[in-house]
């Protein structure tokens, strides 16, 4: 140990003098504190946007005047999924999926992308995160400054040197991945301050951080090993570079992109025009609840009238409008869950086989860990679908309920000739401010730790392996002095 | 009592074997290069191994450093053998490689540190310049990076490497190699005095001048085996010129 911390000050001392590598590390810090930095203000930005919005739309919705229950199913709300703290340096999925639903009655709306989205959109230039500058230019950087690092003592005869010093080849190659690690935890640095920051605001999100930190620095450690190890494998340090590069290729562009094809290919998606479509139809068949003479709903009103045991609609001491809006909206909701939790299967199915990826390639597994943790990933965004369909559900029913106990079917039937019962199937404003507003409620950190597990498990197994194939490599060096 | 004591003052008469090689095979590649080496030196002798290019020097220290698996015979370094003690013989040896590779980005002073520090020897600044001072590499030149330094500089920064690590056994490959006359004469007095404080010193040379106006005895090393070997004679003429350079075009013939 004492001759491999020697060998890796050796390293470090060489790299703090090599102009290039000043540079490149330089350069790399600057993006990564750039990255920290733009990253948290875009993620303040927004989620102040999506506050006020949220804000903005709880208050027309409460200021509301007196109007027909139904008027308010009609005229709806919208719900914004906030960011979580933590998106600042994951934001995950957030920008590939829509924010805002616009909730209404008998309908299910698509998730669209907000307002403050378009608008900065012009502005920003791709997503420069602290997760991508790690996930991705960090692990580049360490090829670069790490694939000579024991093929050129090999080359240079400098082997036989440390060898004859006392170092054995395990030293040396440890030397050199602990000098690689500290370049790792340089690179990491502004990263880790942006975490730091991010969670500091919220104590209960500390282990999640712990858990992105965690992910992270596994991930650069199978980076470092990767690099001593191959440069110890390879004859010269222009193969080891190649070799490098090519590595860095196919586990950091190529595999990603190659298992969301299979993905996508696998479990293939309906797409939105097919679903409206096959949804329409099914809807169709339920049977309007606006006209009174459908089948179904002709059926709904002879049970209703036998409930209440009385023969006419106008005998029942509830509005029977405000019913058949309730069992309409509990029969087509149904429709939107089923069909909401087919698409989320689908996507859940998608995201198991790239997860399966993972043990071919530690980026993978590091961007699950890590947007995981975050709570920015797709299992926040169908936890928000199905949260904002819930909400919907309960707040048309409760206009419904309203609708049945609050106005009277007579003054309802006579509304639209007689002023006087208009007036008075209108309810008091006070009931819009009594009804709950929308508050997603995200995965608890507890939560979200249990389900990055399996992907910080693979980030272990890859050190564990990659610490295998260094101690295999230490062997082989042991005979080449 | 006296037959007792006897051996025992024979022992300490006769300087302790510190390298000894018998029967050694070796191979590079699948080419056998050394074919029954049989070398002895003794602490405080400086022996010097000739032989023609690829004859097989460099390959003999390698394998008394351990840094090659002889295929038969045996090799102690001060009873050590490096296959079953390879940490015990590299501390008490110090070598000096035929291609001395130094760190370019650091100066002759960092270098030796550096090496120092792997090795485990504390040494003050004092006794590094006190070295580099006795290799004569100037005061100013060691602090110099090695990537600026001549042929002859690096060398005398590995020389001085070698000596402060004290060392009981020198592995010494080709010391003299891009020394001026001038260094190579004080290298060569330096020597003269470890040999005073009982080191043994193998130094593989092409110089046959220089081994015979040093060396307690010269092996030739030819056919994978010692072809030749003479011992210094007492007075100024300590070895036959004429009958080394025989040997050595015999030799190579
Ligand atoms: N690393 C190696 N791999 C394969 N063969 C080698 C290696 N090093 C040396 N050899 C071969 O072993 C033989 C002996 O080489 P060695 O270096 O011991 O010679 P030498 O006596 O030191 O020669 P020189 O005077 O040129 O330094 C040569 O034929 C050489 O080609
Ligand atoms: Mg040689």
């Amino acid at each position: 140990m004492r001759r491999a911390l020697v060998v890796a000050g050796g390293e470090l001392r060489l790299l703090l003098r090599s102009r290039l590598a000043a540079i490149g590390l330089g350069a790399l810090l600057a993006l990564s504190a750039v990255a920290a930095w733009t990253s948290s203000a875009h993620v303040a930005r927004e989620h102040a946007t999506r506050a006020a919005h949220q804000a903005a739309v709880d208050r027309l919705f409460d200021d509301q005047p007196a109007r027909h229950p139904h008027r308010v199913v009609h005229y709806g709300t919208y719900a914004h999924r906030p960011l979580g703290p933590l998106a600042a340096f994951d934001p995950g999925v957030d920008p590939y999926t829509g924010t805002t639903l616009y909730l209404e009655g008998h309908r299910q709306n698509v998730a669209a992308f907000g307002a403050a989205r378009e608008s900065s959109g012009l502005l920003r230039f791709g997503q420069l995160t602290p997760a991508f500058v790690l996930q991705t230019l960090a692990p580049l950087l360490l090829v670069f400054l790490g694939y000579a690092s024991v093929a050129r003592e090999r080359e240079s005869g400098g082997l036989r040197q440390l060898y004859s010093h006392g170092a054995r080849a395990v030293d040396v190659l440890a030397g050199k991945a602990l000098a690689l690690g500290a370049v790792a935890l340089a690179v990491a640095l502004p990263a880790g301050i942006a975490l730091v920051a991010a969670a500091a605001s919220v104590p209960a999100e500390v282990p999640a951080a712990l858990a992105v930190a965690a992910g992270h620095l596994l991930y650069l450690a199978a980076w470092v090993l990767a690099i001593a190890a191959i440069s110890a494998f390879a004859g010269t340090a222009r193969t080891a570079l190649v070799a490098l590069v090519a590595a860095w290729t196919v586990a950091v562009v190529v595999l990603p992109r190659v298992a969301a094809e299979y993905a996508l290919r696998a479990e293939p998606l309906p797409s939105r025009v097919e679903t409206d479509l096959r949804l329409q139809a099914e809807l169709r068949e339920l049977g309007d609840s606006h006209d009174a003479n459908d089948p179904f709903f002709a059926e709904f009103r002879r049970r209703t009238l036998e409930r209440y045991g009385v023969e006419r609609i106008e005998d029942l001491p509830v509005n029977f409008r405000g019913l058949v809006s309730a069992e309409g909206e509990t029969l087509t909701s149904r429709l939107f869950v089923e069909y909401a939790e087919r698409l989320a299967a689908i996507q859940r199915a998608q995201r198991a086989r790239v997860d399966a990826f993972a043990w071919a390639t530690p980026a993978l597994a590091v961007r699950r860990a890590s947007m995981t943790a975050a709570g920015s990933d797709l299992e926040n965004h169908l936890r928000f679908l199905a949260q904002a369909e819930a909400y919907r559900y309960d707040l048309i029913q409760r206009l419904n309920r309203l609708h049945a106990d609050g106005v009277a079917y007579a003054d309802d039937v006579q509304r639209s000739r007689d002023a006087a019962a208009e007036r008075r199937t209108r309810v008091v404003a006070s009931h819009w401010q009594q009804l709950p507003d929308f508050r997603f409620e995200p995965a608890s950190p507890r939560e979200r730790l249990a389900a990055a597990r399996p992907a910080l498990l693979a980030l272990g197994g890859w050190v564990a392996a990659l610490i295998g194939v260094l101690a295999l490599a230490a062997r082989r060096l042991e005979r080449t002095a | 009592m006296r037959a007792l004591e006897a051996p025992a003052a024979a022992a300490a008469a006769a300087p302790a074997i510190a390298i000894a090689i018998d029967g050694l095979e070796a191979d590079r590649g699948d080419r056998p290069v050394l074919r029954g080496l049989k070398l002895s030196v003794a602490a405080g002798e400086v022996y010097a191994l000739l032989g023609a290019n690829g004859a097989g020097k460099s390959t003999t220290l390698a394998a008394l450093l351990g840094f090659l698996a002889p295929r038969a015979g045996s090799l102690a370094v001060c009873g050590r053998s490096p296959q079953a003690e390879l940490n015990a013989v590299r501390r008490i040896v110090a070598y000096l490689p035929e291609n001395v590779a130094l760190y370019e980005h650091l100066s002759a002073v960092e270098n030796v540190r550096y090496f120092l520090d792997l090795a485990g020897e504390r040494r003050g600044a004092d006794e590094i310049d006190a070295a580099l001072a006795e290799v004569r590499l100037a005061a100013d030149a060691a602090r110099q990076r090695v990537g600026t330094y001549s042929k002859g500089m690096r060398q005398k920064t590995a020389i001085a490497l070698a000596l402060l690590r004290r060392a009981p056994v020198l592995l010494l490959d080709e010391p003299t190699t891009g020394l001026d006359p001038g260094a190579t004469r004080e290298f060569h007095r330096l020597l003269d005095a470890l040999r005073g404080r009982g080191v043994a010193i193998l130094m593989v040379t092409h110089d046959l001048l220089g081994a015979a106006e040093l060396a307690d005895r010269i092996g030739l090393l030819a056919g994978g085996r010692l072809t030749h070997e003479w011992c210094a004679a007492p007075g100024p003429a300590r070895f036959d010129l004429a009958a080394l350079h025989r040997g050595f075009a015999e030799s190579t013939a």
